[in-house]
């Protein structure tokens, strides 16, 4: 007799297999123009991580590197 | 001819000069023996970039007529050492191990050369690297003109970049030390691989006149030898002002172990997760020594925590932008396409799309992070983790893809150490601390601007613990 999932055990699964999938590596690049791609949409993902970090208005650049 | 007995070309500074000033062989022969076994070996490890035998000669001759005189200038007077090719040497090519450059020629040498020329240093070769120091990224360790960087440990397995020949070079006993250059990783990373002793200098200590720049705000040059007290010995001669370096700190370092704080006195912090669950599983044994031995030197030793911060979009975003800046004739001359790395050459030129407000953004929180850090650093002294989780990858795996896929642990630890200290501008220190699946791993000391010192003392009394720094890989 087939095995009845509970919602809770349906909702594991998939958020599992989210999860699997998101950790899985895009495949490599094949050629110039892909790569640029990549690289575009790796700084685009740098940049909205950026855009989320709240900062104080007062904060100027580290502009002095004197340590 | 006194000839030059093997282990010669593994011992530290001081007993060569002492051999020297003790007339047991001559600067000469000396030299021409490390000519030689750079030229045979190096080539194999994709180590050379250029041999400097014949200025090396004559600079040895120099040296050998200063010690009949007595006229002793310092513990690497006479001392063979070879430069990474980011380092300018006048009128002798300077590729910055990049197709591009293969002809490039300077009419001036760097500052740090300088320095080490005025103390009687040999420069018997440039070291090869990975191109334009990688910035801002590569995908595989045959990113150079030059061939991937080959480990003396294993020639399958990668030197570690972009410092690769320095690596090579020293733990192959083809140069007594190297100098190398860090944007972010870039001394830690082959010096942890190779199982060699490496020093990143607190931004500003070092000048960087005469080096290829990747990133203003980022780039520091400094030694990669075989202990610690070497690391001491080299940076107490490169380090200092320099009106030529815009950066320059206006600091000198004077390498003093025996002055710095009883080691009792140093609270060291460290995260257990590092160690115990993000390490490679092959490492944990020897990781876990470590740690007991820097217990046993009598620090206090507490648990720590990074400040959280984005640090890899953080100076992703700044290497890109600024390297791109540095590099953009090359990229729209369209030569950047010379280059051997795919990914490196979309990186550069992606990197001139990136818009001022995401730059400033990074380098608004850039501030915050060294504000964070002055908080960390006032708790503790010195912060410790692995140099790199793992031992040397294959040089055919793509280096932005995981090597494993094994589970790992929520709380990040201190893992983001290498970007974060860099951010910082924070010295750092990577002792061999043991093998793993028969490659070298190291472990990492972080410590506060200016603090070498400290990090040295530590360093030295860990050497003086253990033996990993004096082990050799099989030469063939």
């Amino acid at each position: 007799m087939p095995k009845k999932f509970t919602r809770r055990e349906v909702a594991v699964a998939i958020t599992t297999s989210a999860a699997l999938l998101a950790q899985t590596p895009s495949p490599l690049p094949q050629n110039g123009d892909e790569e640029l791609k990549a690289v575009r949409d790796q700084l685009a993902q740098s940049a909205q991580q950026l855009a989320k970090f709240d900062l104080p208005m007062a904060t100027e650049p580290a502009a002095h590197f004197k340590a | 001819m006194a000839s030059i007995p093997d282990e010669i070309f593994f011992a530290s500074i001081t007993e060569i000069n002492q051999k020297l000033k003790a007339k047991e062989f001559s600067t000469v022969e000396l030299t021409k023996a490390f000519c030689d076994r750079l030229e045979r070996i190096g080539p194999g490890y994709n180590a050379l970039a250029l041999s400097l035998r014949e200025q090396a000669v004559r600079a040895a001759k120099d040296v050998d007529g200063d010690i009949k005189r007595e006229r002793f200038r310092g513990p690497l007077q006479g001392v063979p050492f070879g430069a990474k090719d980011l380092l300018a040497y006048e009128k002798q090519p300077t590729t910055w191990g990049a197709r591009p450059y293969a002809g490039q020629v300077f009419d001036y040498s760097a500052t740090a050369l300088k320095k080490l020329f005025k103390n009687g240093g040999i420069l018997t070769g440039k070291l090869a690297m990975v191109e334009l120091a990688g910035g801002p990224s590569y995908r595989y360790a045959a990113a150079s003109m030059t061939g991937p960087g080959l480990n003396p440990w294993d020639r399958t397995r990668w030197s570690g970049g972009s410092s690769s020949g320095s690596g090579i070079a020293v733990a192959a006993g083809l140069v007594t030390y190297a100098l190398g250059s860090e944007t972010s990783g870039s001394i830690l990373t082959p010096s942890s691989f190779c199982g060699i002793t490496g020093l990143r200098p607190t931004y500003g200590l070092v000048s960087r006149h005469g080096a290829m720049a990747l990133s203003w705000t980022l780039d520091k040059i400094g030694p990669m030898c075989r202990s610690a007290e070497d690391c001491g010995l080299v940076l107490h001669e490169i380090a200092g002002s320099d009106s030529e370096d815009p950066a320059s700190a206006g600091k000198s370092f004077y390498y003093a172990p025996t002055f710095a704080r009883d080691l009792k006195e140093l609270r060291v912090g460290f995260a257990t997760v590092d160690f115990d669950e993000w390490a490679e599983p092959a490492a944990r044994p020897d990781f876990a020594k470590a740690l007991a031995t820097i217990r046993s030197l009598g620090v206090q030793v507490t648990e720590a925590k990074l400040p959280d911060f984005p640090y890899g979009p953080v100076i992703g975003t700044i290497v890109s932008a600024e390297g791109s800046a540095i590099f953009e004739p090359l990229i729209q001359s369209g030569k950047v396409n010379e280059l051997a790395d795919q990914k490196q050459i979309a990186g550069l030129k992606a990197g001139l799309e990136i818009p001022a407000k995401d730059y400033l953004k990074a380098m608004r929180i850039r501030s915050l992070i060294q504000r964070a850090f002055r908080d960390l650093l006032a708790d503790v002294d010195v912060l410790l983790a692995p140099s790199r989780l793992a031992p040397a990858p294959k040089i055919t795996q793509p280096l932005d893809r995981p090597a494993s896929d094994r589970q790992l642990p929520k709380d990040r630890g201190l893992t983001a150490l290498i970007p974060a200290a860099n951010l910082a501008g924070l010295p750092a220190l990577s002792l061999p601390c043991g093998f793993a699946d028969g490659m070298p791993i190291a472990i990492q000391l972080v410590g506060r601007p200016f603090s070498e010192n400290t990090l040295l003392s530590i360093g030295k009394a860990f050497q003086q613990q253990t033996d990993w720094h004096k082990r050799r890989p099989q030469i063939r």
